[in-house]
């Protein structure tokens, strides 16, 4: 088997009274395109929570190229190479487009305060690697006309694509997509899929959670399915579309049918 | 309705002009100001003249004061977005620094200075690092505890002075013929000046740079701010340390003016009188924060003829302003580039000049 960029194990998560991951058992693999599919409310984005360090599992390991990533901050677990976007928007609006994606290029600078108030040689080359490396992925996502534009005025369309773009200004090796193509119309549809999979060829690694089937299949080299925070499927999309079990989950048949 | 987008608006033509000058024009309209800004004791004018006070005594202490102080907790409130109601302790350490070495050691202002700006720093790393972990209004309650604490402590420390504070603080030995003495506030107020416009230079240069953009993710939306690789306690401890940096300079120099102070005079007005000045005059925008500053601190001192209803006048004045203006004199509002050829982050709005 290919190597284990991301693994889970066991993974539960529970909120109170509800258990929003039971178990749950789910690897990624390097150079893929995984999906991550099911109903409202199976668990999805709390995988994504989980694994970026948003929360904490209540039990089950993490983890990313074989180290655990259980208990780091956040911002240390985007360092390690993990970046996502949200299901609902969240750039930051007042910020141009540009700082936007140059706040996540930061990363990887080392120079803060004193390097920005004295200027140093270190501060200046981060400063311009950081800048070019923001416009360069304006250009990539098709917003370089938009970089000295506020987020929060731009299109529907390319606030989404914005995300996708400062997620990878932290260079990530895997990046996580919560729904980037929610609202999109067929055609955006398909012009993200073409993006996704040129995000994939330049080497990232890419983890999706998406509603829309003929998306998912087209690009997934791999679909797992969750359904009440349990993983229900996880094989090629051709197979796991014929899933009786996936097919029960999405039309809604009683959970202990099977 | 449609032409209110076109309305004449000042600032944002006085933006555009900056933008478009060219460098000679910039650096010449920088060198008027600065040059008015240190020519401003010598002003005579019957319309800003302060009846009652001494014009250049209320140029110093509260204008200049407030004004720094107000850039000072701007980098705190405006920039980073973290209610700090307990500003004037650092002020207080910068003051008391001043006071006790002044007066128990043979350490002159100009090498207190640093002492005290250490000092009110490093109680900012002590105070911010267990407390900025705390969000929005926990923070304001435990800031306003530690403003309180730190006068409560000099009033009960008989050894500083108890209730009745410290006097006989030395004034600043003279530098370049400047002679720093009780009668004549003009060299205070320049070296107030100019620290203060070296603090719009060092603050100008980080809104454009890294620290700025970790403060301006960390304001809009904190747990993304993270989730894009902000080490968000390690910059807003950055940004109170460089606030009360700011304050305790300013303590410095006030307590070398004033040559006595007490614990009283560091009390929760004062906090609030700062955070006043920065909300007033636009937060986050450090020439909309001095405009304001410099209006509340020195309008009570103009209409002072007015005598017991002053403060009565300058409340109500205040609440119409903030009904008129409710973002500021001059809000930050940050001004979006159309043109696909913009591609620096310094041109945007307060960038340094490149
Ligand atoms: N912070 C939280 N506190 C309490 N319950 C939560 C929390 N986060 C998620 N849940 C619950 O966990 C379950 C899974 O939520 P999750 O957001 O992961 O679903 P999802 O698969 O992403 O759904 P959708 O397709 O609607 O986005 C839901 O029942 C949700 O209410
Ligand atoms: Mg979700």
């Amino acid at each position: 088997m290919s190597e284990k960029l991301l693994e889970l194990k066991n993974v539960t998560m529970k909120f109170g009274g509800v258990t929003a991951l039971n178990e749950v058992n789910f690897s990624v693999s390097k150079g893929e395109i995984a999906a991550l599919i099911g109903p409202n409310g199976a668990g999805k984005t709390t995988v994504f929570n989980v694994v970026t360090g948003v929360y904490k599992p209540t039990s089950g390991e993490v983890n990313f190229n074989g180290v655990s990533v259980v208990g780091r901050k956040r911002y240390q677990v985007t360092k390690m190479g993990i970046a996502r976007t949200f299901q609902n928007i969240r750039l930051f609006g007042e910020s141009t487009a540009l700082e936007n994606v140059v706040t996540g290029a930061d990363v990887h600078s080392k120079s803060g305060v004193v390097g920005a108030i004295f200027g140093t040689p270190r501060s200046r080359r981060e400063e311009a690697a950081a800048l070019e490396r923001g416009l360069e992925l304006l250009e990539f996502m098709g917003l370089r006309h938009r970089a000295g534009q506020l987020g929060k005025n731009l299109p529907y369309g390319d606030q989404r694509r914005l995300e996708i773009a400062r997620a990878l200004a932290t260079n990530p090796q895997l990046l996580l997509l919560d729904e980037p193509a929610a609202g999109f119309n067929p055609a955006e549809k398909v012009a993200l899929a073409e993006t996704i999979r040129k995000i994939r060829d330049a080497g990232y690694t890419v983890l999706l959670i998406e509603h829309d089937m003929s998306l998912i299949m087209g690009i997934s080299d791999r679909v797992a399915v969750l359904d009440f925070g349990q993983k229900i499927a996880d094989d090629l999309p051709s197979i796991v579309q014929n899933d009786p079990r996936v097919i029960e989950a999405y039309l809604g048949a009683p959970a202990d049918a099977s | 309705m449609a032409d209110k987008k076109h309305k004449f608006n000042l600032r944002d033509h006085a933006a555009d002009f900056w933008d478009a000058s060219p460098r000679w024009r910039k650096v010449s309209l920088s060198f008027l100001f600065i040059a008015i800004c240190y020519a401003l004791p010598f002003l005579n004018n019957p319309l800003i003249n302060t009846p009652g006070s001494d014009f250049q005594s209320v140029l110093f202490y509260p204008v200049g004061m407030y004004v720094l102080m107000a850039i000072g907790l701007n980098i705190v409130v405006g920039k980073s977005g973290l209610l700090d109601l307990g500003y004037v302790a650092f002020f207080a350490i910068g003051a008391y620094t001043m006071a006790i070495l002044g007066t128990k050691t043979s350490l002159n202002f100009w090498e207190i200075l640093p002492i005290g700006m250490g000092f009110a720093m490093l109680a900012g790393v002590l105070l911010g690092t267990p407390t900025l972990r705390l969000r929005g209004d926990y923070l304001a309650i435990v800031t306003l505890g530690f403003g309180e604490i730190v006068r409560i402590v000099a009033v009960n420390t008989d050894a500083i002075g108890g209730p009745r504070g410290i006097a006989g603080i030395p004034t600043p030995p003279d530098i370049f013929n400047a002679k720093f003495t009780i009668l004549d506030p003009k060299p205070y107020y320049w070296l107030l000046l100019t620290f203060t416009l070296l603090m719009i230079w060092v603050v100008r240069r980080m809104a454009a740079r890294r620290p700025g953009r970790a403060w301006d993710a960390i304001r809009q939306d904190d747990d993304v701010a993270q989730l894009m690789g902000v080490n968000t306690l390690k910059y807003k401890v950055w940004a109170f340390v460089l606030g009360a940096a700011v304050a305790g300079v300013g303590g410095v120099i006030y307590a070398s003016q004033i040559l006595s102070i007490v614990p009283d005079q560091f009390n929760l007005n004062v906090s609030i009188l700062i955070l006043a000045c920065v909300v007033f005059g636009g937060i986050g925008n450090v020439w909309g924060v001095i405009l304001g500053a410099a209006l509340l601190a020195f309008t009570p001192e103009r209409i002072r003829f007015l005598s017991q209803p002053r403060i009565l006048v300058f409340g109500v004045a205040l609440v119409v302003m903030m009904n008129l203006r409710p973002d500021g004199v001059l809000p930050k509002k940050k001004r979006e580039h159309f043109d696909p050829d913009w591609h620096t982050i310094e041109e945007s709005g307060e960038g340094e000049i490149k």
